[in-house]
């Protein structure tokens, strides 16, 4: 059989029924046609480098992930108007609880007799944490959401003293209410926060099982789950917090026990009522706590409720 | 228990809230802190409360035979094969078993090797899995990749509600399975030994020279069986007697030499060199096995495998299990396999050489000597520097050159009497073979 020399086409009409079939690659034609003459490294053939920026070096990773969202779903809906919600009470829990006496603004505003000017900034920190709150649960925008969280909690950074101050006139002199109200107020700063980002996190969830990346069983489940603790550790925060607040309560509960006069005294004492009481009571209870880990609690709770089971 | 990043920003953020209220004597700022930190903390606590349930203890690392068992959580996987061809399909099916008596959120993954796509359903699930429960994951795996692969571990994921800490857990349960080179099937390979063999090995020659294909029309001679005669031919001669011939059946000693040296592995992953002369090697195995001729295949790279010659289904799995595990590495050159293979080998076998052809000195040396013992020598060779120049990873001058270069080597090799085929990317693996036969 006569060997075919050259590179020209191969009659294979017998192979195919008659139909000639071309051995030459038709892929690579076409690429010697639409190729131009330039010997430069081709676009596609570089691989993308991304690389990070000093932020990024710091966190390890990109502080925000921009991500595209599917539509919201029902359980997304809920969350930003749950959010939005608790960002209205904080607002105005903001406004109530937050003077603008002794911030850093208004001192140097005052300092060159343009107080007003102060006030209208502390104003506008607390509606620029509205807005961009509103404006990220809504757009599910992180870099406001972001901006809204560094507003509300910049506005209570001021020189306050050791008692409790309002910024409105009108509201209660009583200890107890106000520092219920305090911790009524912190409480709703820590649900707008988890609620925002929940937004987050089940939008990407969302989409995740939308685009077929994850698949998810008993969706309503976990949902519930979630709504449920939503409800709870708030709670126990805020029953922690009580705890901690009311250290010139509890202490001298104990302390009577043992000498009366003391805990008279130590309910009187004005370092108890004062920031530094809440800082012991913080001390006391998270002792009780580490303590609780210490000796592996919640293991030993776990494994109990599994053997009676 | 790991930490997540919202719960790295809320422990900052309280740490320094209430450190600042401190200094500033702000009992706001001291509360705010106080809440966060006892929300994390419990957030914490509730998490420890699941650490059974995932990264729990394993039971005297106990491995069974359906799986390995945690102390509440038991994963199980099934596989619909251990052994698919290129492009097959494989469904894993995985049980998952809670044991304990509390209901657990888990977020679970089943690892699938790389290249593996996911044609239908999820290896990665976030279910609520109730107490003393199980639950089936399915899905479907397309192996687009020759290869030994491996399914597993299982990453099994607990996370608190608010998602502020997570423990994690691997399963160690693997299954293994095993990708065979894609097979095209070839009617005739137009590969024919010029000596016919004598000792067939398992398979006996059925009776020499009389074989079941035509071959041509001659005129009777006396002995010839009357059942051979061509009764139409015959009329049609005018009453002169034709017979029929046919072709000899005989069984062939083939030898495959696969080229598997790092550089048969140049161009994209799918479509490259080794990819392409595996497959060939697959489908020329069957076909001349499905012939009873007796295949043998040796794969050089960083060292020479080699499969002795035989017949038979085992074989064909036995070279298949070779073709799949063959790996891109080494340079061994051609003429060391020559030389080592040759005294083995009958005379006048045909030898098909399945190579890139590049970086090798040796070949054109290799291929005279073949000859000159009167091997039928057929190369076959994908050309890397189509893989190369479609994937627009070479210019065009340079490819012009090289494949100048290749052209040169490719007629040498002709002139020594060898069938070669420049076996381009789109050619079908038949198409390539009628062109090297020069067909």
């Amino acid at each position: 059989m006569a060997e075919q020399g050259g590179k020209g086409p191969v009659d294979t009409s017998h192979l195919y029924d008659g139909k000639v079939v071309r051995s030459s690659a038709p892929s690579r034609k076409k690429a010697a046609g639409t190729l131009k003459a330039d010997s430069g490294i081709p676009d596609d053939a570089v691989p993308e480098v991304s690389i990070p920026n000093w932020i990024d070096a710091i966190f390890g990773g990109p502080v925000l992930v921009n991500r595209e969202f599917v539509s919201p779903n029902r359980m997304v809906l809920n969350l930003q108007m749950g959010a939005i919600g608790s960002l209205l009470v904080l607002g105005f829990l903001t406004f109530m609880l937050t003077p603008v006496s002794g911030t850093a603004w208004f001192a140097l505003t005052n300092m060159f007799g343009i107080g007003f000017l102060g006030l209208w900034l502390h104003l506008l920190l607390i509606l620029v944490g509205l807005i961009s709150g509103f404006w990220g649960v809504w757009q599910r925008d992180q870099r406001a959401m972001l901006l809204s969280y560094v507003a509300l909690i910049l506005v209570t950074i001021r020189f306050a003293g050791s008692k409790v101050e309002f910024g409105l006139s009108f509201l209660p002199e009583n200890e107890v209410i106000q520092k219920l109200l305090l911790i009524l107020y912190a409480v709703f700063l820590v649900v707008y926060m988890e609620i925002s980002s929940a937004v987050i996190r089940f939008s990407m969830l969302d989409t995740s099982i939308r685009t077929g990346e994850v698949y998810v069983m008993n969706v309503k489940g976990i949902t519930d789950r979630y709504n449920r603790a939503l409800g709870y550790t708030p709670a126990v925060a805020a029953v922690v917090a009580t705890l901690t607040l009311f250290i010139n309560f509890f202490v001298p509960l104990f302390v009577r026990i043992l000498d009366p006069v003391a805990a008279n005294r130590l309910e009187e004492s004005v370092e108890l009522t004062s920031v530094y009481g809440v800082a012991l009571g913080t001390i006391l209870v998270f002792i009780v706590i580490a303590s609780m880990f210490a000796i592996n609690l919640p293991l030993r709770i776990q494994e109990y409720l599994e053997k009676r089971a | 228990m790991a930490w997540s990043r919202k719960s790295a920003m809320f422990a900052s953020l309280s740490v320094a809230m209430y450190l600042l209220g401190l200094v500033l004597r702000n009992q706001q700022l001291v509360t705010v802190a106080v809440v966060l930190l006892s929300f994390l903390t419990w957030a914490a606590l509730r998490t420890s409360h699941g650490d059974v349930a995932s990264s729990g203890r394993r039971v005297e690392e106990a491995v069974m035979d359906e799986g390995v068992q945690l102390q509440s959580i038991v994963a199980m996987r099934k596989t619909s094969s251990s052994r698919v061809f290129e492009d097959g399909e494989i469904d894993v099916t995985l049980r998952i078993q809670n044991r304990s008596s509390m209901a657990k959120v888990l977020e679970l993954r089943d690892r699938v090797p790389e290249v593996m796509r996911i044609k239908k359903g999820a290896n990665y699930v976030l279910m609520e899995i109730g107490p003393k429960r199980e639950t089936e994951i399915s899905y479907t795996i397309e192996t687009p990749l020759r290869g030994f692969y491996t399914i597993g571990p299982v990453c099994i994921r607990v996370q608190d509600e608010l998602g502020l800490f997570h423990n994690e857990k691997e399963v160690q349960l693997y299954d293994d399975f095993l990708v065979f080179p894609k097979m095209e099937d070839i009617k005739d390979a137009m590969i024919k030994s010029r000596v016919p063999k004598i000792f067939t090995g398992a398979v006996n020659i059925r009776n020499p020279g009389e074989g079941s294909n035509f071959y041509n029309l001659r005129e009777y001679l006396p002995g010839d069986p009357m059942r051979k005669i061509n009764w139409n031919a015959t009329a049609r001669q005018d009453g002169k007697m034709m017979v029929n011939e046919f072709e000899r059946d005989a069984v062939s000693d083939v030898i495959i030499l696969v080229d598997s040296r790092s550089v048969s592995e140049t161009g994209p992953v799918s479509r490259n060199s080794l990819v392409y002369s595996t497959r060939a090697a697959a489908s020329l195995t069957q076909h001349f096995l499905s012939r009873r001729d007796s295949v043998g295949l040796v794969v050089y790279g960083d060292e020479i495998v080699s499969v002795d010659r035989d017949t038979g289904k085992k074989q064909l799995y036995v070279i298949l299990t070779k073709l799949a595990g063959a790996m891109a590495k080494g340079n061994t050159p051609l003429k060391i396999v020559t030389t080592r293979i040759m005294p083995h080998i009958h005379r006048g076998s045909p030898i098909i050489i399945l190579s890139p052809l590049e970086d090798d000195p040796t070949i054109v040396d290799a291929v005279r000597d073949l000859r000159s013992r009167n091997f039928e020598v057929t190369v076959l060779s994908p050309s890397s520097l189509e893989f190369e120049f479609d994937a627009r990873r070479i210019d065009r001058t340079g490819y012009e050159v090289l494949k100048t270069e290749r052209d040169i080597l490719m007629t040498e090799l002709r002139g020594l009497g060898a069938y070669v085929m420049d076996w381009e990317p789109d050619m079908l693996l038949f198409t390539a073979l009628a062109g090297a036969r020069g067909f």
